[in-house]
């Protein structure tokens, strides 16, 4: 019998939140229990796995909504030219001033590219004007990363650029969890109550119109939501790839194609995976970290490529 | 004392003074149709004649460039309540990764889970279009004939008033295509149904047929005047030989040959 979309949603939730209590425990000075509450547990690890966490869940459901407005699985968080429009700003943030996170600027940038993809492919809404414009912008805004990086002149922008162009957690205070949390709390609260007319507007903007769906004014706000979700998880944790993708997908093969039961569950595999690869990132190489980007393309990839060779068969 | 006469009821789509087309250009104008409670109307006209663009409309996807319509004497609903006036079945729709239950619970244009009797409506309309052995199976993995079923089973599973179905029968093997005109008789009465269509032989079978040419309706009426040789000659630029059945049946349409369109009416 195959299990109901609610129990793999609660199979979900307790994998997700073993992940979190192994992560917490995992570092480079061995096992801490997360309920022996030490500084090194309680202020360091514990943040950083959850943010890791929230950034996850933050980038699957913007894949999730992205995918669906775009009528294309390959669409990922950063399709509308968000990852050149947030790499762009950080290094130019770094560059020009190196004492300043480069968060804000990554959002603030991720937004702007986003708002710039909009305008250009104005008028009726048409996916492919979207993401084709979304390439172009993209692969124009990382080029001006890549002239920052080649003519600035401190050695150190390279280093704090790279960590940050494939994604990395740092360490967070936990006020840096509240911003995310707020967001992926009610982003999944409100799209999942839209499930349904995401299911319709996933079957072509007609037929979404002919049964009842307000098509223009929900996919606005989608590609809103989507955005500031993406902007967020940028500025919290640079660019994590590959999570948008796969966690969606992942997602789909557990609990099906419905809304309903699929942002719960994007949610939740997109936090797992991060907190997985961050946890991996922290300990392959300890004392050194590898970016948390870098493990989730490789950790990503091939399981990616594994199910899509299931899949086929 | 003699009882009142009972007043007729509303249609279920009224068109008025209709023009209707694409970006300003209009396509077919002057149309002129009331389609009445459970009546079936066939739309008849060559390729580019305006019958999907005239169903668009119809089903207010694409606003009228003049004139007025009117679902059930009034506005089109929002929301949820637009399924029970009108269901539509659009041409060529892509398969969805969504099963056949889903799919046409889809159908009933609700916002939240079904509920019983909601998921009652779905098996009944799963039955009628002899689905429910495939409930669960992905529409992907339908043939051409179950997928259309399914796509209606979608339009009608509201139960609306009036159905849009944008040429119910193309691409269909004969066994697929009987199935589709086995579904629609047993629909016939409880719903009306306005069907674009170049399959003469369904035509034949609805109560009126809209004949488009030269961006008006042409002819409109009952199949035995309509669908004679002269008209559809005129109308499609085919010589037609029609063969009716002297037990009743459906009538037989033969092409013969192409032959030159009559002159445009000058727009």
């Amino acid at each position: 019998m195959t299990p109901r979309p609610g129990a793999i949603l609660a199979g979900c939730a307790v994998g997700c939140a073993a992940v979190a209590v192994i992560a917490i425990c995992l570092g480079s000075t061995g096992w801490r229990s997360p309920w022996a509450w030490t500084a090194m547990v309680g202020e360091l690890r514990a943040p950083r796995v959850l943010l890791g966490g929230l950034v996850g869940a933050s980038l699957a459901v913007a894949g999730c909504v992205m995918q669906a407005v775009l009528h294309n699985e390959l669409a990922d968080p950063y399709v509308l030219g968000i990852s050149g429009g947030a790499s762009a700003a950080a290094v130019a943030s770094l560059a020009l001033f190196p004492g300043l996170a480069p968060g804000p600027a990554a959002a603030a940038g991720a937004t702007g590219a986003a708002l710039m993809v909009r305008g250009l492919a104005r008028g009726p809404h048409d996916p492919t004007r979207l993401l084709l414009a979304g390439v172009a912008v993209g692969s124009i805004l990382a080029s001006a990363t890549g002239a920052i990086l080649v003519l600035a002149p401190a050695s150190q922008l390279l280093r704090s650029s790279t960590s940050w162009l494939f994604g990395g957690l740092g360490t967070p205070p936990w006020s840096a969890l509240i911003a995310p949390a707020i967001a992926v709390g009610l982003a999944v609260a409100w799209l999942t109550a839209q499930a349904t007319r995401i299911d319709r507007l996933t079957l072509g903007a007609d037929v979404a119109a002919a049964l009842g769906v307000a098509v223009a004014p929900l996919r606005r706000r989608l590609l809103i939501g989507a955005v500031v979700l993406t902007a967020l998880a940028v500025a919290a944790a640079g660019l994590v790839g590959f999570v948008g993708l796969i966690a969606p997908h992942a997602a789909r093969r557990l609990v099906g194609d419905g809304h309903r039961p699929l942002i719960g569950a994007a949610a939740l595999l997109g936090a797992l995976l991060v907190m997985a690869a961050d946890a991996v990132a922290r300990t392959a190489f300890a004392p050194r970290e590898l970016p948390v980007g870098l493990v989730t393309a490789s950790l990503g990839g091939p399981i990616f490529l594994w199910q899509l060779q299931r899949g086929a068969r | 004392m003699t009882a009142a006469p009972r007043p007729a009821p509303r249609p279920a789509l009224e068109a008025t003074g209709l023009a209707v087309g694409r970006r300003g250009a209009a396509v077919l104008s002057g149309v002129e149709l009331a389609v009445r409670p459970g009546e079936r109307i066939a739309l008849v006209g060559a390729n580019g004649s305006g019958k999907t663009t005239l169903l668009r409309a119809l089903a207010g996807l694409e606003p009228p460039l003049a004139g007025a319509l009117r679902w059930s004497g009034g506005a089109l609903p929002h929301g949820g309540d637009r399924v029970r006036a009108v269901g539509v079945l659009f041409q060529g729709e892509p398969a969805s990764r969504f099963t056949v239950r889903e799919l046409v619970t889809l159908g009933l244009g609700l916002d939240a889970p079904p509920s019983p009797g909601e998921r009652r409506r779905v098996d009944d309309a799963l039955a009628l279009a002899e689905l429910a052995a495939l409930a669960g199976r992905r529409c992907a993995s339908l043939s051409g004939g179950e997928a259309q079923r399914a796509l209606i089973a979608r339009a009608v599973v509201a139960s609306p008033r009036l159905v849009l179905l944008d040429e119910p029968t193309n691409h269909l093997d004969p066994a697929g295509r009987a199935m589709i005109e086995a579904l629609l008789d047993r629909l016939r009465g409880a719903i009306a149904a306005v069907i674009a269509t170049h399959d003469l032989a369904l035509a034949a079978g609805c109560d009126r047929v809209a004949l488009l040419h030269a961006g008006r309706i042409a002819a409109l009426g009952p199949p035995a005047r309509v669908l004679a040789p002269a008209l559809l000659g005129d109308a499609l630029g085919v010589e037609v030989r029609r063969l009716d059945d002297p037990d009743g049946g459906p009538p037989l349409f033969r092409v013969i040959a192409p032959r030159p369109r009559a002159p445009e009416a000058a727009a």
